[in-house]
């Protein structure tokens, strides 16, 4: 026997309170692990996903946050467009002679796959050739990419402008619309997104615009693609993302001339600017990820960028950290509340041993006339608030995990971000050394209330 | 074995201090079996917790299994307590959420140690008082006697010197107080163990060997103060 078999012996003869007291240490634990866990997961979520961008070039009136969260996170709409001549500029040394960049691949989005609206990404093969994430090439888990070169974008763009500006001129036989080629109707899933919609090499998925279900969404079977590629799952908002080549999204019907960006002249109107010639440059694009040679090359594209007028560069380096910090500032006050509701629960320790120690005085004078110490009745009392306190808290741990197993896939669908329940985290065992020996202090006041009784005057049986 | 010389332990009450005992001189050798008795308020029991360290008197000499009590702080005498001194109290204070083994234990807990060696003393114990089927049962679910028997154990368990008893059969029939009482000053004769036992009940004291009145034990001769406890 030891003194610790008596403090349980004493919660379990006080079942109803321990149960209530413990149930508030498991909520208040669960709470501050589930905050920690989502704003852990978050945070690597982010910054593991900006490996690999080191630039993002977008439209000039976006917000830099939007636009790189558009680009990378797949967050929201893409907020505008911008001419194919500013990823010219770039790839062919016209920004600036020393800003050169290894690569400058464009993307357009605005299409989905699928009700659970995983977004299209249309770019070029160089995604999978030249683009880095996390220092590699992106893995593949199946298959391999696409094939759609920058030449093959220079040309499509070329005819398409001819046969634009020929409709606009009101030809009577106009150059021929280019034909959607066969070998573009390729598609490279996310692993998410083949798990989920059951996908495997082979199998065809059909572009939607805009998302399911949505207003003014529509189909397009005529850009079904057939699957080559599926990516190894990466933790990213890469898993969950269908690339296409940019061809097919340039051909798609109905975005006929809507994928020109167009400036309309001073003294014009938009309808007028719609009748005017169009240049294979002025292609419209939502994105180009950007990689410059070397630092020194990035300053020079942050400097050109700031004086251009119709494309701007955002450095997801910079953005994200600040925007980490504004959601750490809420996860602050989240974590403030679960601090309070921790100190609740550990005041309910108080009280309950505390309400307890009047009926106990008799017990505790018995144990004292064996021979008992103040100290050892202090620390049989406090071992009880250790006892709730340390259960409680091991509970608390539990149940984050038993959450985060259960939620894992509507988190995941909400808010993207991965729940990994399995994984136990050094600050586990911090909280909940933590949350006990919080609840140990919350004990003291009833225990050494406890370790004062008079032996002498409580022996007897009070009636 | 006890030893005391101008004990006195008195408390307040209101405005006044009460004298709750006054001893000029008492000793008992080791291996006595001594009755207490006087009347009610005597402060027979307020003796007894002096003897048991519990109490602290106000001043004089307590000399208890070669300890002094008078000069030893309150963790010490509890320590000694513990080790030497076994206690049977009236009321049994049995803890109710603990088994007849459990109880016992406890005793060892507080004293010597409850490892195995105690463990397996108690069980020793319980089964020579006949509750040897009795050891996972709960104090409610035994009877009188035998909750007492399991007192006897708890206070047996620490082999201890000095056994101190506060009216034990106070709360039996005669029949069964005096089988207890049987009991105990058989396992206490077997240990050499010397026994105080307060009692009012000339039975009982007739048992013991030497019967001591605490109206003769007084500094003063005179009458015990009225709050005596």
């Amino acid at each position: 026997m030891r003194l610790w078999t008596i403090s349980l012996r004493n919660l379990r003869v006080r079942l109803v309170g321990t149960v209530l007291t413990t149930a508030s240490i498991v909520v208040a634990t669960a709470l501050y692990a589930a905050i920690l866990v989502m704003a852990e997961q978050t945070e690597q979520r982010y910054k593991g996903s900006i490996g690999g961008y080191q630039a993002v070039v977008g439209p000039k009136d976006a917000s830099q946050l939007e636009l790189v969260l558009n680009t990378i996170f797949n967050v929201g709409e893409a907020p505008g467009l911008f001419p194919l001549r500013v990823v010219m500029d770039l790839r062919e040394g016209r920004v600036s002679r020393r800003g050169q960049v290894r690569y400058a691949i464009p993307q357009a989005r605005g299409d989905s796959v699928s009700r659970h609206g995983f977004p299209v990404i249309a770019t070029l093969d160089e995604m999978f050739h030249l683009y880095e994430w996390q220092q590699q090439p992106l893995p593949f888990a199946a298959g391999g990419p696409f094939v759609f070169s920058y030449q093959d974008l220079l040309e499509l763009a070329a005819a398409l402008a001819a046969h634009e500006n020929g409709l606009r001129a009101g030809e009577t036989t106009p150059p021929p619309r280019p034909a959607l080629r066969s070998e573009w109707r390729r598609a490279v899933v996310g692993a998410r997104v083949a798990r989920t919609l059951g996908l495997s090499l082979g199998d065809a998925i059909t572009p939607v615009h805009g998302k399911m279900g949505e207003f003014g969404y529509h189909e397009h079977p005529e850009a079904a693609c057939t699957i080559v590629g599926i990516l190894a799952p990466t933790n990213s908002p890469l898993d969950t993302t269908i690339f296409l080549p940019l061809g097919t999204h340039l051909l798609i019907d109905g975005h006929e001339g809507g994928v020109f960006v167009v400036d309309v002249p001073p003294g014009k109107t938009p309808d007028d600017a719609k009748r005017l010639p169009v240049a294979a440059d002025r292609i419209g694009l939502t994105a180009a990820v950007v990689d410059p040679k070397d630092h020194f090359g990035a300053r020079i594209l942050r400097t050109e960028f700031g004086a251009r007028p119709d494309a701007q560069v955002a450095w997801p380096q910079d953005v994200v950290p600040r925007f980490l910090r504004q959601i750490g500032n809420a996860a602050d006050a989240l974590t403030v509340i679960a601090w309070l509701v921790l100190l609740v629960a550990c005041v309910s320790i108080t009280v309950a041993i505390y309400n307890t120690m009047n009926e106990r005085r008799r017990e505790i004078a018995i144990m004292r006339s064996l021979g008992a110490r103040r100290l050892q009745i202090l620390g049989v009392i406090t071992g009880e608030a250790v006892l709730l306190s340390g259960f409680g808290a091991l509970l608390g741990l539990a149940l984050c995990h038993g959450a985060a197993f259960a939620l894992r896939g509507v988190v995941e669908d909400m808010t993207g971000v991965h729940l990994d329940w399995l994984q136990f985290r050094a600050w586990e065992l911090w909280l909940l050394l933590g949350v006990t020996a919080v609840g140990a202090l919350a004990g003291l006041l009833p225990a050494v209330k406890g370790s004062l009784t008079q032996v002498a005057d409580n022996l007897a049986p009070s009636y | 074995m006890i030893r005391l010389r101008d004990v006195v332990k008195s408390y307040p009450l209101g405005d006044r201090q009460v004298t709750a005992c006054d001893i000029a001189e008492l000793d008992i050798a080791a291996g006595e079996q001594v009755a207490l008795v006087g009347r009610s308020g005597s402060g027979k029991t307020t003796l007894l917790h002096v003897l048991a360290g519990i109490l602290r008197p106000d001043h004089g000499e307590v000399e208890v299994v070669g300890a002094r009590l008078d000069r030893l702080g309150e963790a010490a005498r509890d320590r000694h307590r513990g080790r030497h001194i076994g206690m049977v109290y009236q009321t049994f204070n049995l803890l109710q959420p603990f088994t007849a083994l459990e109880n016992v234990l406890l005793g060892a807990l507080f004293g010597r140690g409850a490892g195995a060696v105690a463990r397996a003393r108690a069980e020793t114990l319980l089964r020579q008082v006949g509750l040897g089927d009795r050891l996972h049962h709960r104090p409610h679910a035994l009877s009188v006697g035998q909750v007492q028997r399991v007192a006897i154990c708890r206070a047996l368990v620490n082999d201890p010197e000095l056994i101190l008893m506060d009216e034990p059969l106070g709360n039996q029939d005669r029949a069964t107080g005096e089988q207890v009482l049987d009991l105990l000053l058989r396992l206490a004769a077997e240990g050499g163990k010397t026994v105080v036992m307060v009692t009012h009940d000339p039975a009982s004291a007739a048992r013991m060997q030497r019967t001591i009145d605490l109206a003769t034990l007084r500094r003063s001769g005179g009458v015990a103060a009225e709050a005596g406890r």
